[in-house]
Formats: structure tokens, sequence, C-alpha cells
């Protein structure tokens, strides 16, 4: 029988190497394997991790775009078994996101990565999709009271928009969080507005977004200390 | 010593002749607010008129002083021809492009109208460009690249998945689009405009390796440039040090890369022949409130002193420019490129 090392190693595999199959047979062999590990564990330390191998081998030009999107689709492979298992508990919080591309901007690849890591975190995530109304991020925010926007811009066009969604979210819900595309989670919305001018390509929200699972299990400890 | 007209700058630019300064221009969309408030329109009005369109291409260049016209604005006008929609976003106060609500959901499904250049706002460019011509300034159009052209009209990760799983259906796709890229760019050709700019921008490394570069792009826009017989400029933005070699291999006449380009570097791998042109981030140097006119005339003497023949924008220019400085990069091309540039001599 394999080890919990063994199982972990073969969803982080499947992930860089991007193999579905085998990222929904090691998925199950977690599953099957109960006194090893947990299914949270299972997506945070096997295909999470892989995920950000993934981002490794993408900072050091030896992955590109289309090797990343088939290795987001070996994660999702994975993590469509491992998901419906994890308890509310099991995920520590039950944090919920309001993600979507800006209005002006029809590019989703970027936001794509970003809502990936949402999904892995476990967290309930409200995708408007692209092309977004600013006012929809804000109505869809108070009718959830979601603990965090996250809007992504690729263009310069719509990152003007996202200033205004900002200022209309905190007038209504001062601490909301926001994140723009890749940037660091802060309360700061001079910083995070500052984060990032001019991403033309899909390039840096791949980077970004694929470095954020780092960042956001920072901020789930964060939030579980401060609750 | 003779000044040059506008229009003679930009040609004997393209001619690698020896000119009287730099000139300023781009083969990008080159609208700019001011111009656009002087004529009391809305910006979501100018992208369906070609009267409004061609006033607003002109105002920006009178207003600034600028050497060449750029039309149109959007990138959506022949997905729009092909039936994929429209959206305009006229009840927005904010600049918005129009971009393309509807994509075909596979492969399989695409169709592409034969008669295409006469349908939606393509004639609309048409007569634009009528109107444009008829002022002495020089007159660019500019075409996607296929790649960049499937993106409006299939998801993208349809066509990078498909590019490593499917890549001989990919590949017959992307074949089908370099035919229509080049029946557009005929089309501009035989209107009379002066030069014309190949925006493959959404093929730099930042998106796809070198490898399937030279396997999936490259076939094509050697075929682009092959059909057409004006000046006529390879345009990549994002990261492209390491295909600029490549781009090279094209067959345009120029090489357009953008602020990621270390620039130098470029022109010392393609040596002093090439026609280079680049490489400022026109939203950060032109519109972002924090910088100045000094950073903007400090980063426009960099491009020069890397080796670029004309300064372009890495981009279009964001319409929401600051007045001073955009006077300030206008003013910096044309007075410290009196110098000889690389490629091009002086008068």
């Amino acid at each position: 029988m394999a080890t919990k090392e063994e199982i972990l190693e073969k969803l982080k595999e499947a992930v860089v190497e991007y193999e579905e199959d085998d990222s929904r047979e090691a998925a199950q062999e977690a599953l099957d394997s109960p006194d090893l590990m947990t299914p949270m564990e299972a997506v945070m330390d096997g295909l999470a991790a892989g995920m950000e191998e993934v981002g490794r081998l993408y900072d050091t030009h030896e992955y590109f775009v289309p090797e990343v999107l088939m290795c987001a689709d070996a994660l999702y492979a994975g993590l469509d078994i491992l998901r419906p298992h994890i308890s509310k508990e099991d995920a520590k919080m039950k944090a919920q996101v309001v993600i979507g591309s800006i209005q002006g901007d029809v590019h989703d690849i970027g936001k794509n990565l970003v809502k990936m890591m949402f999904d892995v975190a476990g967290w309930e995530v409200h995708d408007l999709g692209r092309d977004v109304p600013l006012e929809q991020f804000v109505e869809k925010q108070l009718e959830t009271d979601s603990e965090v926007v996250a809007m992504s811009a690729m263009m310069t066009t719509t990152m003007l928009g996202m200033k205004k969604v900002i200022q209309m979210i905190k007038e209504k819900n001062p601490d909301c969080l926001i994140m723009l595309g890749g940037a660091p989670v802060t309360r700061d919305v001079a910083n995070l507005f500052g984060a990032d001018g001019y991403a033309e390509s899909a390039g840096n929200a791949v980077s970004e977004g694929i470095k954020m699972i780092s960042r956001l299990r920072e901020f789930q400890a964060g939030m579980k200390s401060e609750g | 010593m003779a000044e040059l007209t506008s229009k003679e700058r930009v040609q004997k630019l393209f001619n690698r002749e020896a000119i009287d300064r730099m000139p300023c221009f781009s083969g990008m969309g080159t609208v700019v607010i001011q111009a656009i408030r002087e004529m009391g329109a809305r910006f979501a009005k100018v992208h369906t008129d070609p009267e409004l369109m061609a006033e607003s291409a002109l105002k920006s260049a009178e207003l600034f002083g600028l050497d060449g016209v750029v039309v149109p604005y959007d990138m959506a006008t022949v997905a729009e021809a092909w039936g994929r929609g429209l959206t305009l976003y006229e009840d927005s106060d904010d600049i918005l492009y129009p971009t393309v609500p509807n994509k075909w959901p596979a492969l399989e499904d695409v169709d592409i109208p034969d008669n295409f250049m006469a349908m939606a706002r393509l004639p609309v460019v048409d007569k634009a460009f009528e109107i444009v011509k008829k002022n002495g300034l020089a007159v660019g159009a500019w075409v996607l690249g296929p790649f960049t052209l499937a993106g409006q009209v299939i998801e993208l990760d349809i066509l990078l998945k498909g590019a490593k799983k499917k890549k001989d259906q990919v590949e017959a796709f992307l074949g089908k689009l370099t035919d229509a890229t080049i029946t557009q760019a005929k089309h501009y050709e035989s209107l009379g405009v002066d030069y014309i700019t190949v925006r493959e921008m959404g093929s730099g490394t930042d998106l796809l390796s070198p490898r399937m570069w030279k396997t999936l792009i490259q076939p094509n826009l050697i075929k682009v440039f092959e059909a057409l017989s004006i000046p006529k400029v390879n345009h990549i933005c994002g990261s492209t040090d390491m295909i600029v070699e490549m781009m090279n291999e094209c067959g345009a006449d120029a090489i357009s890369v953008d602020q990621k380009n270390t620039l130098a570097d470029s022109r010392e791998k393609l040596g002093n022949d090439v026609l280079l042109l680049g490489n400022f981030d026109p939203y950060g140097m032109l519109c972002k409130e924090e910088t100045t006119p000094a950073e903007v005339e400090a980063t426009i003497k960099k491009c020069i002193d890397d080796g670029v023949d004309a300064v372009w924008p890495g981009c279009d220019l964001w319409p929401d420019v600051k007045q001073e400085n955009m006077e300030a990069y206008v003013r910096t091309v044309k007075e410290y490129g009196k110098k000889a540039s690389p490629a091009v001599g002086r008068m």
C-alpha cells in the first residue's frame, strides 16, 4: 500500500506533468486512505504543491501558458474528486469571494487561475465571469457579505474602473478585502491600486495568480488568528 | 536644410533614406482625449462613425504635432464582421474600447464569411481612411496577426491547450485566419495607406514558448508579410527578448516591441541595418498621475540611445494622456531625434 508521501507525490506529479487521469486516480487513492491524510491535506500538500512547482517552472521559462492551463486542468481533475469530502471544519474557514474580470475586459485566463487558488483553498467562489459591470461587484458583495472581492483587469482600460469599485465597496463595507489581479492582500486601498499599472499580457496574471497560493495560505492563517 | 513633410519623413524612414529628424508617429491607435473633448464627442461614438473616427485621429495629430494618423482604435472590427457581436459601452462614462462578446465555442464552429471586408464596421474604417488620406500626414493601418485574431473569436484556452493537444487542427485553423489577415491587410494596401502594422500582440513569450512561436506563429507571419508590398511592421508586445531574432526573420520592413524588450540588446542582436521601433510604456509615461514630463523626456531619450529608429509607444496610446507629458514626448522625439539613428541617416 502506498505511503502518504507517495500519494502526495503522485498528486503533485500529476499536476506538474498535466496528467488528468493520474490526478483523478491519486485523488481517489487519497480518499481511500483516510488514516493517512485528510482530503484537505491531499489538496494543499498534493495538488496545490504541484501548482506551486508549476509556478516555478513558469518563472524559469520551462513552462509557458499552454502548459500552465493543462496543469490547471489536471489540478481540477483531482480537486473535483476531493472537494466534496472536505468538511467545512477541515477547510478551517467559511470564507467567500466575489471574483470577475472588470467591464471592458474580455480576458479571463488570469481570473480563472486566481479563481483556482480560491477553489483549492475551499472558499465559496461567486464567479461573475468577464466584462462585468462595476455595480455588479458591489451588488454581489452586499448580497453575499463576501470577505473578499477579487477583480482582474488585464488592460489599462479597466484599471481605472477598479478604483471606482473599490470606492463603492469601501463606502458600504469598509472591512471587505479587495484583491486586484495578483496583488497581495492588503487593507490599504492606495497600495492595492498601485500594485500593477499595466499588465497587457496574460503572463503577469499567470505568474501572480500562481504565487497567490502561498499568499492565500498566509491570509487564511491571518483570518484564523483574527477570528 | 529643407524640411520634409510628415508623409515624406515617414516614407523615407521606412526606405531607410536620410531624413531631417525622427518622425513622431505610431502604428497603433493614436487618439487622445483632448481631441475627443474639443470635438464635443464621446469616446464610445467615434468607433461607428467614419467622420468622427477620422476627425478624432486628425485632431489628435494636429493638437500635438504628430507625423502620422492611425485608424481604427479597437480590435473588434473583424470579429464583429464575422458575426461575433460588439459591445460599445455607450452608457459608460469611462473610456472603454469596444470588445467582442461572443466567441465561437469550438474550432469546428468557426465560419468565416467570404466578403467580410464589406460587413459591419469595416466599411466605416475604409471611409475614415478616405478622409484622413486627404491630409498631408502619413497614414498607418494595422491588422491583428492570425494568432491574435484567433484569440478574438475563440477562447484563448482552447487555442493554447489545442496548440499542444490538437496541433493539426489548430494549425489548420490558424491557416484560415492567416488568409483572413492577408485579405484585410491587402485591402488596406489597396486603399493607399503609407504603412501597415501587423500586431501579433498575444504571442510574446509571456504566453508561448519560443519553440511554439517558431512553429505556430512565425510561418503565418512570413506568409502575411510576403503578401504585402507597402512598408510593413511586425509588432509584438509583452516579452520579446527571446524571439526578437525570429521576428526579424519574418520579412517585415521594421520590428516594433514594447517596454518589456531590452532594446539595447535587441539592437545588438539584430545589427544596425534593421529598422527597430519602440519602446516606451504609453500608460505609464503619458497617463499615470505621478509621471513627470522630466521622466517622460528621460525615457524617450533612453529609447533613442538604446537604438530605436523611431520612438513608438509599446501599444495604443491610452487616450487619457496628460497634456504636459504628451508634449514632452513629442518635443523630445523631435529634438533628441535630430541625430542619426542606427538604420537611418540624417540629411
